[in-house]
């Protein structure tokens, strides 16, 4: 990329903090906190202690969260992907929660598990297990049945042609789940803390809101979405790392 | 009979299985969560006993559908969910009137694509119901802050998928576009817009999905009247088995909206079947 | 675009276009093409010399990676010549024209639109659409009842004469075709062979023809152009004297043969090198 295109593109980048100083220096936006007072409130909150608590739990629920996502779907995935009796027997069920928006369980989890924290951690399970899931049978249904007959040709039983055709065949689809998985991990993770209260980002940012500290509502956003990025860079690169054939598409 | 049903006939001894058998079990599944629920319910596991049974939350639904009030003194399902339909497609039918022309924009011009995707690449991250609260500060109206949540739920897959649709573009039937005398107009129009239509349709659907997440929790959080909201407030009165009937309602708009989206796509590419 | 034609116009044959004065000389002039000049620059085409004639049929012939590709990429005008001009009756070639139509070697029909559609894109493309013009050629290469199909819907075969079609109905003073029967079927291949001859000797077009096929190649062109391996040059010119019209039993006589074995022993030459320079990296 040539300097003339980079200069562009750090401008591009560089256009929103100006446009955000403008739209509040001359209250083109009335009520938007200035990037003055964002990053004097940023530095302050630096030195809380609930800053940094509400971080790390969010961070922690949603690596959790997702990995249990991960854990349960993809095997089940790949179950239903290749075993036609048991798709029958389960994915009807399955299918019929699906469009229920995750967040929409919240009142549901607060009454019937014992903690909150169990609560906002299956509503962020959920927002990735569907995701990981439905690619993983995808993948599995897209495998070529002549990879599976070539490998039972060389002598490969039921489990081995799972462990080694199946599984490595529906990788890239599951990594596709996965990109989005991570990604709706976090929209129902934020959207739980919103509602249930307590601690994490999502209640840190609400509060702020409530409470007046209008600066903190955007310390808050920019947290959010510098971890989103992070954690989503974490996925393609465990992707990237676990398989070296095939590149993973951009979702 | 027809070759239509030669094929599935076929299918199924593929498959090694006849049809009935197959139904039976699907019905099964679908029973068998029913049970499960109900089973839950009544030997209090977990805190199951607080919930509702399946029986009574039919029963609900059942009145809920005749036009009772969700809930005392309130709006029906009717209402409720007319509120929350009206938000989606307002946002949605926002966002792809603007993501779509910039998104076939950043994909076609290099230059406005340095120009514009670095700094739209900075909001991407963020979850879009972080921004319920600065939405509902800023905005005149809690109305337009609520749609403009969902909004952004829905912009950012619709575009994304729009630029990665341009750019996956087969550059071959450029040229041979070019080779038949096409203009830089025409070929934009025959082909770079059909070319691009699947994956519109794709980033829609998930554009729909987020859009409806998003629209139950700005409505949970911010109140008001909507499915979202009804949910919540349900809760708080532990009227349970409204807050069943709005998660079933909840459930069959975000199918039949999918449904929806699947089915105008599969018209606008019936190119891409085999047949 | 898809309005409905009268079925009783489909009996029309398309005139035959009449060409008084010759079109579509070709000058192929110092040609060199290095990709990435800056960079590693690999010369796929290296001073390339070249003459062909109005309305002559002219194979290029060579091993893979020798530049066949590239030369057509800039008779099409996709590609700009680092060195050197390409001219076309007289004029230099600045991008792509619909005087020279293209024949991919996957086809690029246009999957979106019905192959009625994709044969009168070129005519649209100009406001030009005749009435039962798509049809008659459509017809011509035996696509009749096709018109409202998808191009995902037909066999290869079929795409491919959809293709050709869609180029006749644009009416090029030159075909360039880019390996266009390399992947069909022995039988289908021998077809489309006979129905680009027919069309070529009708309409009197110029045809440069790409292919890694002796047999194809000398079955075909007025003259074959053999090109080496990497960088791309012209090695040898045969000038095929075999009388047309030429049956595929032509392969068994002595005369085909003989230049057979000429463009072959040039080519396994070639191989040879190619190899040789790959093993020396």
């Amino acid at each position: 990329m040539d300097t003339r295109r980079r200069l562009v593109r750090i401008g591009s980048v560089l256009a929103v903090p100006i446009l955000w100083f403008v739209a509040s220096r001359f209250g083109l936006i009335p009520g938007l906190p200035s990037p003055g007072a964002v990053t004097t409130a940023y530095i302050a909150e630096f030195d809380r202690l609930d800053f940094w608590i509400s971080t790390i739990q969010s961070t922690i629920r949603v690596l959790v969260s997702f990995a249990v996502a991960a854990l349960v779907g993809i095997p089940l995935g790949l179950a239903i992907g290749r075993y036609s009796a048991f798709a029958d027997l389960t994915f009807p069920a399955l299918e019929m929660l699906r469009p229920i928006p995750p967040i929409a369980w919240i009142p549901f989890t607060i009454l019937v598990l014992p903690a909150a924290e169990l609560s906002i951690m299956f509503i962020t399970f959920l927002g990735a297990f569907f995701p990981i899931l439905l690619n993983t049978v995808q993948g599995a249904r897209s495998v070529e049945v002549g990879y599976s007959r070539a490998a039972q040709s060389l002598g490969a039983g039921s489990f081995q042609t799972f462990r080694h055709v199946i599984y490595p065949g529906a990788l890239p689809a599951i990594h596709a789940g996965m990109i989005v998985g991570m990604g709706l991990a976090w929209v129902n993770l934020i959207a739980a803390e919103m509602v249930a209260g307590g601690t994490g980002l999502g209640f840190l940012t609400w509060s702020a809101y409530t409470s007046g500290s209008y600066a903190v509502i955007i310390v808050g956003i920019i947290t959010i979405g510098l971890l989103g990025a992070a954690s989503s860079t974490l996925v393609r690169w465990f992707a990237n790392w676990q398989i070296g054939w095939q590149e993973v598409e951009a979702a | 009979m027809s070759t239509g049903t030669i094929d599935r006939l076929q299918r199924q001894f593929e498959n090694g299985t006849v049809l009935p058998v197959r139904r039976v079990r699907q019905l099964l599944s679908i029973v068998g969560f029913f049970v499960l629920w109900s089973l839950l319910v009544r030997f209090e596991v977990l805190g199951f006993g607080l919930f509702v049974g399946p029986e009574q939350a039919l029963e609900t639904l059942l009145s809920a559908l005749g036009g009772a009030p969700m809930t005392e003194g309130g709006a029906t399902i009717y209402a409720h969910a007319a509120f929350s339909t009206a938000r989606v497609v307002v946002a949605v039918a926002l966002a792809m009137v603007i993501a779509i022309p910039l998104g076939l924009l950043i994909g076609t011009s290099r230059s406005w694509e340095d120009a514009l995707f670095p700094g739209l690449e900075l909001f991407r991250p963020v979850p879009p119901i972080a921004w319920v609260p600065i939405s509902l500060l800023l905005l005149p109206s809690f109305r337009s802050g609520v749609v403009f949540v969902v909004f952004i739920g829905a912009f950012f897959p619709i575009l994304v998928n729009t630029i990665q649709g341009v750019e996956t573009v087969d550059h071959e039937y450029v040229r041979a576009a070019e080779s038949l005398g096409a203009e830089s107009r025409q070929i934009f129009r025959h082909v770079i817009a059909p070319a691009t239509m699947p994956s519109i349709i794709t980033g829609v659907s998930i554009g729909v999905g987020l859009a409806w997440i998003t629209v139950v929790a700005a409505e949970m959080v911010a109140g008001g009247v909507g499915v979202g909201y009804i949910i919540f407030q349900a809760y708080r009165l532990l009227q349970t088995d409204v807050v069943a009937v709005g998660m079933i309602a909840i459930g069959i708009l975000g199918y039949v909206s999918a449904a929806l989206v699947h089915r105008t796509g599969h018209r606008l590419n019936r190119w891409q079947e085999i047949d | 675009m898809s309005e409905p034609q009268s079925v009783t116009e489909t009996k029309t044959e398309s005139e035959p276009t009449t060409r008084t004065d010759a079109t579509g000389a070709i000058d192929i002039d110092h040609l060199t093409k290095i990709y990435d000049p800056k960079g590693e620059g690999v010369v796929a085409v290296d001073d390339m010399d070249l003459h062909i004639e109005a309305e002559e049929f002219v194979a290029l012939l060579g091993p893979s990676g020798c530049g066949k590709s590239t030369v057509m990429n800039c008779l099409a005008g996709y590609l700009e010549p680092t060195e050197g001009d390409v001219l076309v009756d007289g004029d230099q070639v600045t991008g792509p024209d619909p005087k020279r139509g293209v024949v991919f070697q996957e086809n690029r029909l246009f999957p979106w639109k019905t192959v009625q559609e994709n044969v009168e894109f070129g005519p649209q493309m100009r406001d030009n659409i005749e009435d039962g013009r798509a049809q008659s050629i459509l017809g011509e290469m035996g696509l009749e009842g096709f018109e409202d199909a998808y191009p995902s819907g037909l066999s290869g075969g079929m795409q491919q004469r959809a293709e050709l079609a869609r180029l006749l109905a644009n009416d090029p003073d030159i075909m360039l075709m880019d390996e266009p029967f390399s992947a069909l079927d022995a039988l289908t291949k021998e077809i489309m062979q006979k129905k680009l001859i027919e069309v070529w000797e009708r309409d009197n077009r110029t045809v440069v023809f790409i292919t890694h096929d002796v047999e194809e190649a000398i079955l075909l062109a007025d003259r074959v152009v053999v090109m080496t391996a990497r960088p791309g040059q012209v090695k040898d010119v045969i000038d095929v004297d075999l009388d047309r019209p030429r049956d595929p039993e032509i392969v068994t006589t002595e005369r085909f043969t003989e230049l057979r074995e000429r463009a072959l022993s040039v080519i396994r030459e070639e191989a040879q090198r190619a190899l040789e320079q790959e093993e020396s990296v």
